[in-house]
């Protein structure tokens, strides 16, 4: 499974629409890496809202990916977080500090649009 | 019971009654009774101890101490009254006992302890339990209405919300006030909530941590959590135990905080005439609660 | 009905996906929230990835149990793998042999109410219980 990623002029939007096992979390890692080198893009949204379950193997290669694509220039926003999904990161002590939120996709998007020309 | 125990009791019971009630009125249970009319306790007490005899003549009847025991608790007489009262009972017949009785050893003694206590004792277990049946689903359905009162969640402005807190913050209520606060957030599209904890008392590692907790759970979501309410001794306090909590804004009042909240949301308070004192109206009455 | 409700066997990767999913379902029959329902099924997927990761394989096995509260939801997760060396090391936030966040183990036992471990040579079995309130 491919989670599909899309660009808009600066940006790319992802939105995770499946149930995100690891095999499908490593290849969005790598997938998403390319696309960010292959379109020079500098703000990236991936929006979570329809994913149930993040437990640590996927909030590392979650957090790991924004590392990652810090190091090539692109920031990321995650959107969409469900409560019960927050919650749960909590009880797990994975607070993602390097992560940025936003409620939605539209505000993400605003987010990002914001920092960068902050910069 | 030993019959000829049971015959003597039985013999002597309206003794035992007169004494009994005598017992009842002059001992310190009067405390008790001053909000009940000396003609209902004579009443319910007769009906007691006929309950006790009935028991001792006709054998155990779980009913009719079932129907007892709920009305005594719908009356609203305290536990100890009864328990005492039993007390009182056991030692009165006790002793008529070994009033009436021809001879008696230690052996003897004791049988009659454990025959009194036969009969006496499920009695009192049975009320005992009445009570505290009673007081479980009174503080299951307060824990309810706690809950209801719990952690609401008042929006003020798009996307501004306020979370007050009052009362002590233990885990089970962190848990919900953290469920509210989240579910609030996305129900009100929020991307600022103000949790001022102005009315709770004591906070101390666990509390703070169980708030940190929530802010970090609102941030993941994608808001932001201010931290409103901080009077002095709570910031000596969380200082003192060395609580971090730098890693988001707090501020003193509901009033700094909303003006934060303003600024994090990129609006201003405008300033002519009518409209200014309109919002700084809204700010003050929000302080004031 | 009480006791045993199914087992689901961790052989490969997916059958994560697959135990975190049975139990999120019988999790929901049980009546529990959907929040506990996702703690649940994040406690299930963390034990099933550490049995695939460090045991090879295993078994997640589910039961109906009554105690503290009338119904509580019983995961034991059991495996004849190497065993872990060190039980209270491995309970400390941030432990991992393998480059993990080393959340997982400590992170179960604040998902759950009730954690117990039991770990030797012969491989490691962890029962966890999550009561309905
Ligand atoms: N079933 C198991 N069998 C053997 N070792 C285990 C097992 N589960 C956990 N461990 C050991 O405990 C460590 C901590 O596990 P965990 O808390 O899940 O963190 P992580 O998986 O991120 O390393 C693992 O790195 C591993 O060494
Ligand atoms: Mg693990």
């Amino acid at each position: 499974m491919r989670i599909p990623i899309l660009k808009l002029q600066n940006y790319l939007l992802v939105s995770v629409q499946i149930e995100l096992d690891d095999q499908t979390a490593m290849q969005f890692q790598e997938d998403l890496l390319g696309k960010i080198h292959e379109t020079g893009a500098t703000g990236v949204v991936v929006d979570l809202t329809s994913v149930e379950i993040i437990d640590s193997f996927i909030a590392k290669v979650l957090g790991d990916v924004v590392s990652m694509a810090g190091l090539m220039g692109a920031k990321v926003v995650f959107t969409g977080i469900q409560p019960a999904v927050s919650m749960t990161l909590i009880d797990l002590g994975i607070h993602l500090k390097n992560v940025q939120t936003a409620l939605d996709l539209e505000q993400g998007l605003i987010k990002l649009k914001q920092e960068l020309e902050e910069k | 019971m030993n019959p000829e125990y049971k015959d003597i009791l039985l013999t002597h019971s309206d003794d035992i009654i007169r004494k009994w009630m005598d017992d009842l009125e002059d001992s310190k249970l009067r405390d008790y009774k001053s909000t009940i009319s000396d003609e209902m306790i004579e009443q319910v007490n007769r009906e007691f101890v006929n309950l006790i005899f009935s028991i001792l003549k006709d054998g155990h009847s779980q009913k009719s101490i079932e129907q007892f025991s709920e009305r005594i608790v719908n009356l609203g007489w305290p536990l100890g009254y009864l328990t005492e009262g039993m007390q009182s009972f056991r030692t009165i017949c006790i002793k008529s006992l070994m009033e009436h009785l021809d001879e008696h050893d230690k052996d003897g003694f004791l049988q009659i302890m454990e025959d009194i206590n036969h009969w006496v004792d499920p009695i009192k277990n049975e009320l005992v339990d009445a009570y505290s049946s009673n007081w479980t689903s009174i503080i299951s359905l307060q824990k309810v209405a706690l809950q209801e009162l719990s952690a609401p969640l008042i929006p003020v402005l798009d996307g501004v919300t306020i979370m007050p807190l009052v009362g002590t913050i233990d885990t089970d209520r962190a848990k919900l006030i953290m469920e509210n606060l989240l579910d609030g957030v996305i129900k009100h599209r929020a991307d600022v909530v103000l949790i001022d904890i102005t009315g709770v008392p004591v906070v101390d590692t666990m509390v703070a941590h169980h708030i940190i907790q929530a802010a970090e759970a609102v941030r993941l979501i994608g808001a932001t959590c201010i931290l409103v309410g901080i009077r002095p001794e709570i910031a000596q306090t969380i200082v003192n135990l060395g609580i971090d909590l730098s890693k988001f804004p707090t501020k003193s009042s509901l009033k700094r905080g909303f003006e934060k909240a303003l600024e994090i949301t990129d609006r201003q308070i405008v300033s002519n005439g009518e409209e200014k004192k309109v919002i700084d109206d809204i700010i003050q009455s929000i302080d004031k609660e | 009905m009480k006791g045993a409700l199914t087992t689901v066997p961790i052989i490969k990767e997916l059958d994560i996906v697959g135990a975190r999913q049975s139990g999120r379902n019988l999790a929901r029959d049980l009546g529990f929230g959907s929040v506990d329902q996702a703690r649940i099924a994040t406690a299930i997927s963390e034990l099933a990835r550490n049995i695939y990761l460090y045991a090879g394989s295993g078994e997640i096995s589910f039961q109906e149990v009554q105690g503290a509260s009338p119904v509580g939801l019983k995961i034991v997760a059991s495996d004849h793998g190497p065993g872990i060396e060190n039980v209270s090391k491995v309970m400390e936030d941030g432990y991992s042999t393998s480059g993990g966040l080393g959340a997982g183990l400590p992170g179960v036992k604040r998902l759950m109410d009730e954690f117990d471990i039991i770990s030797d040579d012969n491989g490691t079995k962890i029962i966890v219980v999550k009561w309905l309130r």
